[in-house]
């Protein structure tokens, strides 16, 4: 391996040409060059983690963001929000009509959407009732209820006026008329501004905002212990409170007042931004600085909420299934890598120790690591994560803590087959110490191995926490991962099956490139490999 | 032989007993318990519950008291659902998960290894490239992908099965509900199996007592079934163990999709409730029965496997 050589040494033969000896790394790159399906799968898994690490950069949008409005739309390569919106709202129209009789439908098809509706195969039902309705329309033997018309009505102009903003800076300028950022300023200014901008006395605002602090400090003292109350509650929250200080209260009270005034900016600039709207002096989707009429400058991102296009639909909650996926994609590739890392460096320091060190730690260590192979290990988990709550980091925790057992039993094979080598006797001989040996000879002369195995665990890795995500132990809301993204779409799959289908298109696709790549490093490093699993 | 049998099970008893420790501990150590309801109770309540769940008494008698109960087959009272104790719980459910996991496993089982000894056989031809392209399918596929598309495919869009229900319990339907869960669960199990069969088998046919027989005469049938076979399954047999790990673990997913009454299921909500004996209680069953089967795929390694001898 490159990474442990310390020079470069050049070796030359007997007529001064420098020989160039092939390492084991360049010989496996071509070995694995020569593998198809494995370059196929490394190239995948390259543009996988490229999304992944520049998904921020991508244009989509915020993968939490839901909009009302928005929810469960169909995936549409070529149609916006607001034309899936209409169409839903449509169908539901021509579907009320159909069952009041008041949309004509034939015999036969009449008897179909009765079966289909006692099968509720809702689909089915929309899209047939949505093609009558439509020609009728046509051919004007269809008209909208007045109720209805107005809905239409009413929708068409939120489809035209409702706009998204997004303020992703806000600027104002203090006495010398000097610019700064609100989200940057301290307490003072923020308490200043905030009080011109609401007209009223500084005392005032600082009042109601000590007020506020002290709520949200008894709330969760009342958290921490329930059976808290009266006087005892009281004393609890004054100690609280004397234990923040006023740094603390500081820090609160500046953090609530950037979050007050980033609203009043933004309900500001949605104002200022429909009023030219209807002006038609703004174009969209617009984005840059934009002057508020309270003097403060935004930096915006200002769009048609209804002209957005969801190119894999949206979810339950009206959020965009393109980004979740790929943020989830984030979250699912983090923890197959941490995982697969946390293990490595666990594995490696219990595998050598254990097979270098032999005898009576060698034994014990390895009993242990026996009686862990014994235990149900997805259960553990599991249980980690019901007892010391359901996060990421506790997800990370809980798979690296169960998962070293085999690349630990892989290390302790490898160091032992290397110990009796001549180049570890040398060492030894030369007085290195036993921490020496260990770093310095025996793990470089394993990693290859280990290494390749590591890269083979991957998937598995994703699998497990896809897994728990799936059960609803994992990754927790509003964050995603493929697994949580396909668990939430089960139970609504005959209505919008696209919400399994694309998710778990996109995981099958990678864990496929990752396995094949996988087998292909190891046929490549490991040539004679027989074990083929 | 007699020898390490007992040697072996001599070495299963620590493994129980640190299942044992470790779940105690858990519930010790894990926050919230049964008292810890919306409503504050008052000092005497509490004692007294205290004094049912023997929250009273030192450490040392908890555990030994504890560990007692666990090896007479005593899970404890649930912290949840206060009618009944965790054994109830469990006995209810597990027949259940048992047949469901066992008829996965024997699926898997009979289609890995005939389909991996076909491709081995008939290695490069359709019968080689068809099973195998099923099995790298089923290596990447998550098993709770397969579920829910089984699910949609044969019983929402053909009504070949019903979608839900379990055959064992009272008005679950027919033996039809069992196919597509087993189906499902056995479909990673049979990737590995069939990949690990054609293999071995490819290796063992290649070595040179099989040469020896091909060059006596003898038939292809009584080499591959007589000869290669037992040295060929030595590999898939160590499978086993963690596969039966993982056909545990598995039928968790497989119960919530197709609603069975297992015992998966119950460990879930009780993960989501906190009920922290019946996690423990399930954790403990699921250990014992892995031990229990690795014990047995250890000593059917050993009778398959002549090289290997055991003091």
């Amino acid at each position: 391996m490159k990474l442990f050589k310390k020079k470069k040494m050049v070796a030359t033969n007997e007529f001064n040409q420098t020989v160039e000896g092939t390492s084991l790394t360049k010989e496996a790159w071509k070995r694995l060059r020569k593998n198809k399906m494995a370059v196929v799968g490394m190239v995948v898994v390259i543009i996988y983690a490229l999304l992944a690490i520049f998904a921020d950069a991508l244009p989509l949008y915020p993968y939490d963001e839901a909009i009302t409005q928005h929810q469960n739309l169909r995936p549409s390569l070529t149609r916006s929000a607001g034309e899936l919106m209409l169409e839903q709202r449509l169908k539901n129209i021509y579907f009320q009509a159909w069952r009041n009789g008041e949309l004509a439908v034939s015999e036969e098809d009449d008897a179909r959407i009765r079966e289909w509706v006692q099968e509720s195969r809702t689909n089915a039902v929309w899209d047939l009732v949505y093609k009558y309705g439509e020609e009728a329309r046509a051919n004007g033997t269809f008209e909208f209820s007045r109720s209805a018309q107005r809905q239409i009505d009413r929708m068409l102009e939120d489809i035209e006026n409702d706009i998204q903003i997004t303020v992703n800076h806000l600027y104002a300028y203090d006495a010398d008329g000097e610019r700064y950022e609100v989200a940057n300023a301290d307490y003072q200014t923020l308490l200043n501004l905030y009080s011109t901008l609401l007209n009223v006395e500084p005392s005032l605002v600082e009042t109601t905002l000590r007020n506020e602090v002290r709520t949200s400090v008894s709330n969760q003292v009342r958290a921490n212990d329930e059976t808290l109350e009266g006087e005892d509650l009281e004393a609890a929250v004054e100690l609280e409170m004397d234990a923040l200080g006023e740094e603390g209260y500081q820090e609160r009270a500046t953090q609530n007042l950037v979050g007050y005034i980033m609203q009043l900016a933004r309900r500001e600039a949605e104002r200022d931004v429909s009023a030219q709207n209807s002006e038609g002096t703004i174009t969209f989707p617009y984005k840059g600085s934009f002057e508020l009429s309270s003097g403060m400058t935004a930096e915006i991102e200002a769009s048609k909420m209804h002209e957005r296009r969801y190119y894999l639909g949206t979810d339950y909650l009206g959020r965009d299934l393109l980004s979740r996926i790929i943020y989830g994609g984030q979250i699912s590739i983090a923890i197959g890598l941490v995982g697969t890392i946390a293990s490595f460096v666990i594995g490696i320091l219990v595998g050598s120790l254990a097979g270098y060190l032999g005898g009576r730690v060698d034994y014990y260590l390895m009993r242990f690591v026996d009686i862990m192979y014994g235990l149900p290990y997805m259960l553990l988990v599991i249980i980690c994560m019901a007892i010391f709550g359901r996060n990421i980091l506790n997800l990370f925790l809980a798979l690296a803590l169960v998962s070293w057992l085999t690349i630990a039993r892989m290390v302790r094979g490898q160091i032992m087959s290397l110990k009796n080598q001549e180049y570890v006797e040398a060492a030894r001989s030369m007085g290195a110490s036993t921490f020496h040996i260990i770093l310095r000879h025996m793990i470089p002369n394993s990693l290859s191995v280990i290494i390749v195995y590591s890269t083979i665990r991957i998937p598995a890795f994703i699998m497990q926490e896809s897994f728990l995500s799936f059960l609803g132990l994992g990754v927790q809301a509003p964050y995603a991962s493929w697994g949580s993204l396909i668990g939430d779409a089960v139970s609504s799959m005959t209505l919008y099956p696209y919400k399994l289908i694309a998710p778990s298109v996109v995981m099958v696709v990678f864990l496929f490139a990752m396995n094949f790549f996988g087998d292909g490093l190891r046929d490549a490093f490991d040539p004679q490999s027989k074990n083929q699993l | 032989m007699t020898k390490y049998i007992i040697k072996r099970l001599l070495g299963m008893i620590p493994t129980i007993l640190i299942i044992i420790t470790l779940s105690f501990f858990i519930v010790r150590i894990a926050p919230g318990g049964p008292f810890d309801g919306e409503r504050v109770l008052t000092e005497a309540v509490r004692r007294n519950i205290e004094a049912r769940y023997h929250f009273d008494e030192p450490l040392v008698k908890q555990y030994a008291r504890y560990m007692f109960d666990v090896l007479r087959g005593d899970l404890g009272p649930s912290y949840k659902y206060k009618d009944h104790d965790v054994n109830y719980l469990i006995g209810n459910s597990l027949p259940n998960s048992i047949v469901l996991g066992s008829m996965a496993m024997a699926v898997a089982l009979v289609f890995g290894i005939s389909l991996g000894i076909t491709a081995a056989v008939k290695q490069n031809t359709i019968l080689d490239y068809f099973p195998m392209c099923l099995a790298a399918l089923g290596l990447s596929v998550p098993l709770f992908v397969v579920a829910p598309l089984l699910q949609q495919i044969f019983s929402m869009q053909l009504h070949w099965f019903p979608t839900t229900g379990w055959f064992m319990t009272t008005g679950g339907g027919g033996w039809k509900t069992a196919v597509l869960p087993t189906i499902a669960l056995s479909f990673a199990y049979y990737a590995d199996i069939a990949r690990l069969t054609r293999s071995s088998m490819l290796e063992t046919l290649r070595s040179d007592y099989i040469r020896t027989a091909k060059a006596k005469g003898m038939k292809n049938s009584t080499i591959i079934f007589k000869h290669a076979m037992k040295g060929a399954m030595l590999p898939v047999v160590s499978y086993l163990g963690p596969a039966f790990a993982g056909i545990l673990t598995g039928s968790i997913v497989v119960e919530q999709v197709f609603t069975i009454p297992g015992l998966g299921k119950f460990f879930v909500q009780s993960s989501f409730n906190r009920d922290y004996t019946l996690i423990v209680g399930v954790v403990i069953v699921y250990s014992i029965i892995l031990v229990i089967m690795n014990f047995i795929v250890d000593i059917v390694y050993a009778q398959l496997d002549p090289r290997i001898t055991y003091k």
